[in-house]
């Protein structure tokens, strides 16, 4: 148990040190990446303002008024810090390729919990880092977050986000894990993508779809990476209806834990009888 | 008749920042930096003639791959001239560039996933060659070095040594009157090294194109150069033939005795450093000056059924004025600066 | 005259060559034209589900749903046609001088800058392009108002400034990295700031929106470079006021600026290589 204990600190350090010499570049990399963002505030402003000049009064789309819809683009670039998992899939699947993956079959140590760790050590530094530009931007866009959670509420967010990291771990890892029967999966991998940016709410609130795709959107899992931390926050989704939406989140996480597992066990099964 | 290459004192110092990954410290290394400076070509005077074949020898940083690129403009000297051909070769202009080449055995020009071909068509556009002496050159060139089933396969799956065979075809289609090559025959094997030979001395002959080669291969120059020019630490050290190389620099003979009692006799250290021992022959390494001399105490003692001198082999002589000439370019060439 | 022949049949052979490459790994060229026509449609889906909730992008600003998608269509080309011809190419400039490949342009007897800004023409953007000038024409038979033949070729001209527009910054950014080294974070950077070219120019508004229009406009001329064109072709400046035809000026005015700059950069920065050996 202690030398389990040891090989994943052991695991976890290096894999941080190894992200930290870039945090130069991470911190820069971060503010950046609201730039976009900017610009969806603006293309916002002047579509409520629009609708307030033709309706008379206060304007809201799909229930989200100006500042409601400008908090939830802030709080999904939260949540993707939580859920994104660049290069996961991609990187399990060039593994697999190459032929380096031999190297959990014979090592003592398990890939998913190698990959689990080694992602883990990279949302530390990179938390660590962004913390700053985050702060920044947040603290400059504190008018636009008119009500912040209250008590449990608060828990609830912090555990919704805690668990988009582990589902988006284990999807992409599930993936990830279908070149083992596909030779080629980068552009599976990008259909994913696409589907991901769109229906998890990233692009915008995914309240503002038509029937049936607002339906189609929320019985998917990907709502859970982007969309659901921040409806918690913003109180779109209260009481009953937000525990219920736990519960299916923390389903959705053990069901695809327990596909990741399978697929790598069948996965380096088939590996090691047709070879490579 | 006009020289076809000629520098005067050209020099090129670089700065070597200790770089650094990512943006944010390469944007503070613009304003703070540290770096050395490097005297890559610390003043070189060179003439060459046309048609002639010379030869660039020194250690691994000893300012030859610098000279070749100052010369064929692809940087820019710190001080000094060159004229090539009459042009200076940094201002690259557009008339200089269509008459002379560069062939680098490290790196490649031609399309990787592209037939060499496909490659060669290009350069047929971007250097005005007309339809008729492009297709005369390019078989030409083909037949010589053996690559015409080649030609349309894809360069990524040649050897090295026929894709060194093409990069030289790319660079010589549009007849340049200057080639510069620099270590053209780097990775290669003994027979891809022989074709190559072979080749660059037939088209020397024929076209009479003035060349100028770095190598590190002794058998390169040997084979091909006449002249050789030794720059260590971006100086010119030596200027001249390669059998003069050996006699200025190779301090010492080979002298080798077979002894008529078909034994070797003992304590002959005395003489010299002996460099074998195989009875009843034995090779002695003798000071120059002193060669004579030991060879009339030799023969006055023992009795000898044949005695031959030979100079010592080439590459030893190289090696040995090679790491002279870098213990004492790291004395002078680099200085430590901060700024 | 001479001269332009040859660059262009040089540049024939570049798109040849693509081609031929491309064609190669057909598989792959098919993913990328797929994937990246995909990413468009999403996009075109959350502008239809913006004019579902309202008539028009900002009170007065004459930005309506075909008007917006016209505009949207005209962003669309400009953007393939930079990525078509040069994106690739300003992100190989940087592995060019990383390795020192960047001699060999060097030695050639042509501009060097023309030679390294076109050497692979990324065919699989061409699908965009395609879905561009769909979307404007779709989008332009909806609105009332005939088009007449003298604006079309304005458009043309317009869509061309903003191609130049967006390939000086492009390659004024690539050319930093001889000083700077390989830097993929540049790229990245150039990505962000075209990205605010996306939406009509109008929609920076207030405090923070003015100096933002005003620095995208006359430093960094990115909203220029689809707003004149898109304006040309759906919201007529006719009669032009003075001030409009100060607006459509800026197009070639900024074009030519931005173009004169790079050119200054690019060449500064070539004095400056060092070439890597090997």
């Amino acid at each position: 148990m202690a030398s389990t204990a040891s090989t994943a600190w052991t695991i976890l350090r290096i894999s941080m040190e190894e992200r930290l010499a870039y945090r130069g570049d991470f911190m820069l990399g971060t503010l950046m990446r609201f730039l976009p963002i900017v610009t969806q505030i603006f293309l916002w402003a002047a579509v409520f303002s629009e609708i307030e000049a033709t309706t008379n009064r206060g304007a809201t789309v799909a229930g989200y008024g100006y500042h409601d819809m400008v908090a939830y683009y802030l709080l999904t670039m939260l949540s993707r810090a939580f859920s994104s998992m660049p290069g996961l899939a991609s990187g399990i699947a060039r593994e697999i390729r190459s032929g380096t993956v031999k190297r959990f079959l014979i090592q003592p140590v398990d890939m998913l919990y190698f990959l689990f760790l080694y992602r883990l050590a990279h949302k530390l530094v990179y938390y660590a880092v962004a913390v700053v530009p985050f702060v920044l931007v947040f603290y400059l866009c504190r008018g636009f977050f008119v009500e912040t959670p209250q008590g449990w509420v608060w828990v609830a967010y912090v555990v919704s986000l805690l668990m988009a990291f582990l589902l988006g771990f284990f999807l992409e890892a599930t993936i990830g894990m279908l070149s083992f029967w596909f030779l080629e999966v980068s552009s599976l991998l990008f259909i994913y993508m696409l589907l991901s940016f769109f229906c998890s709410g990233h692009m915008f609130p995914i309240d503002m779809l038509p029937e049936p795709w607002a339906t189609v959107v929320k019985a998917i899992p990907l709502q859970y990476l982007a969309y659901f931390p921040a409806a918690v926050f913003l109180g779109k989704v209260q009481g009953a209806a937000m525990i219920g939406g736990l519960l299916m989140q923390a389903t959705w996480v053990v069901a695809f834990f327990l596909l990741a597992r399978w697929a790598w066990h069948r996965g380096a099964r088939r590996y090691s009888a047709f070879g490579g | 008749m006009k020289c076809a290459i000629e520098t005067s004192n050209l020099a090129k110092y670089y700065r070597v920042y200790s770089k650094k990954e990512g943006l944010v410290p390469s944007l503070v290394g613009l304003f703070r930096r540290e770096y050395r400076e490097v005297h890559a070509v610390r003043g070189i005077d060179v003439r060459v003639e046309p048609g002639e074949f010379v030869a660039f020898l020194g250690p691994n940083g000893a300012g030859k791959t610098t000279t070749l690129k100052l010369l064929s403009g692809i940087i820019t000297p710190t001080s000094g001239s060159a004229s090539v051909l009459g042009y200076t070769p940094w201002k690259r202009e557009n008339a200089y560039r269509r008459r002379f080449a560069l062939v680098m055995g490290q790196k490649n020009q031609l399309w990787w996933d592209l037939p060499a071909a496909e490659s060669f068509r290009l350069h047929q556009q971007i250097y005005d060659i007309p339809e008729a002496s492009f297709r005369q050159t390019m078989a030409e060139l083909a037949g010589m070095m053996e690559v015409e089933p080649l030609l349309h396969r894809p360069v990524r799956e040649l050897s090295l040594g026929e894709r060194m065979r093409m990069e030289l075809i790319a660079a010589l289609l549009h007849s340049p009157e200057v080639l510069f090559l620099d270590e053209p025959t780097i990775g290669l094997d003994v027979t891809a090294q022989f074709t190559i030979h072979r080749f660059l001395r037939h088209y020397q002959q024929t076209r009479g194109t003035t060349i100028l080669l770095t190598s590190h291969y002794m058998k390169d120059v040997d084979a091909l150069c006449r002249r050789v020019i030794v720059i260590a630490g971006g100086r010119l050290i030596y200027d001249g033939s390669l059998p003069g190389l050996v006699e200025r620099f190779g301090g010492y003979k080979i002298i080798s005795v077979l002894f008529s009692d078909g034994e070797v006799p003992p304590d002959l250290e005395r003489f010299g450093q002996i460099v074998s021992r195989e009875p009843p022959r034995m090779r002695l390494r003798v000071d120059r000056q002193v060669v004579t001399a030991t060879l009339r105490e030799l023969l006055a003692r023992y009795a000898a059924d044949d005695v031959s001198v030979e100079d010592p082999p080439l590459e030893e002589v190289v090696s040995a004025l090679f790491s002279s000439a870098e213990e004492r370019s790291r004395e002078t060439a680099v200085t430590l600066t901060r700024a | 005259m001479r001269g332009f022949a040859r660059a262009w049949s040089v540049f024939l052979t570049f798109a040849r060559n693509s081609l031929i490459r491309d064609m190669t790994f057909r598989a792959n060229f098919l993913i990328e034209l797929v994937s990246s026509s995909a990413w468009v449609f999403m996009n075109l889906g959350f502008y239809l589900l913006i004019f579902h909730y309202t008539p028009s992008i900002g009170v007065g600003t004459g930005w309506g749903k075909w008007e917006f998608f016209a505009f949207a269509g005209t962003g669309l080309i400009i953007n393939s046609l930079t990525s078509m011809f040069f994106m690739t190419n300003g992100d190989e400039f940087g592995e060019m001088i990383r390795t020192g490949t960047l001699d060999f342009a060097l030695l050639k007897p042509i501009d060097t800058q023309f030679l390294v800004s076109l050497q692979r023409v990324e065919w699989s953007s061409a699908g965009n392009l395609v879905v561009g000038i769909v979307l404007v024409l779709v989008a332009t038979s909806r609105l009332a108002g005939a088009i007449g033949p003298g604006q079309v070729i304005l458009y043309l001209a317009f869509v061309l400034c903003g191609v130049v527009i967006l390939y000086s910054l492009l390659f004024s950014f690539a050319a930093t990295s001889i000083w700077l080294g390989r830097n993929t974070s540049l790229l990245d950077f150039w990505f962000y700031i075209v990205s605010f070219s996306r939406y009509p120019m109008e929609i920076y508004q207030g405090r923070l929106g003015r100096p933002i229009r005003w620095f995208f406009s006359f430093v960094v001329p990115v909203l220029v470079a689809v707003n004149v064109p898109a304006r040309e072709l759906v919201r007529p400046l006719y009669p032009r006021l003075a001030s409009d035809w100060l607006f459509t000026l800026s197009a070639p005015v900024a074009a030519a600026a931005s173009f004169a700059v790079c050119r200054w950069i690019f060449a500064r920065a070539l004095r400056s290589y060092r070439s890597a050996s090997s």
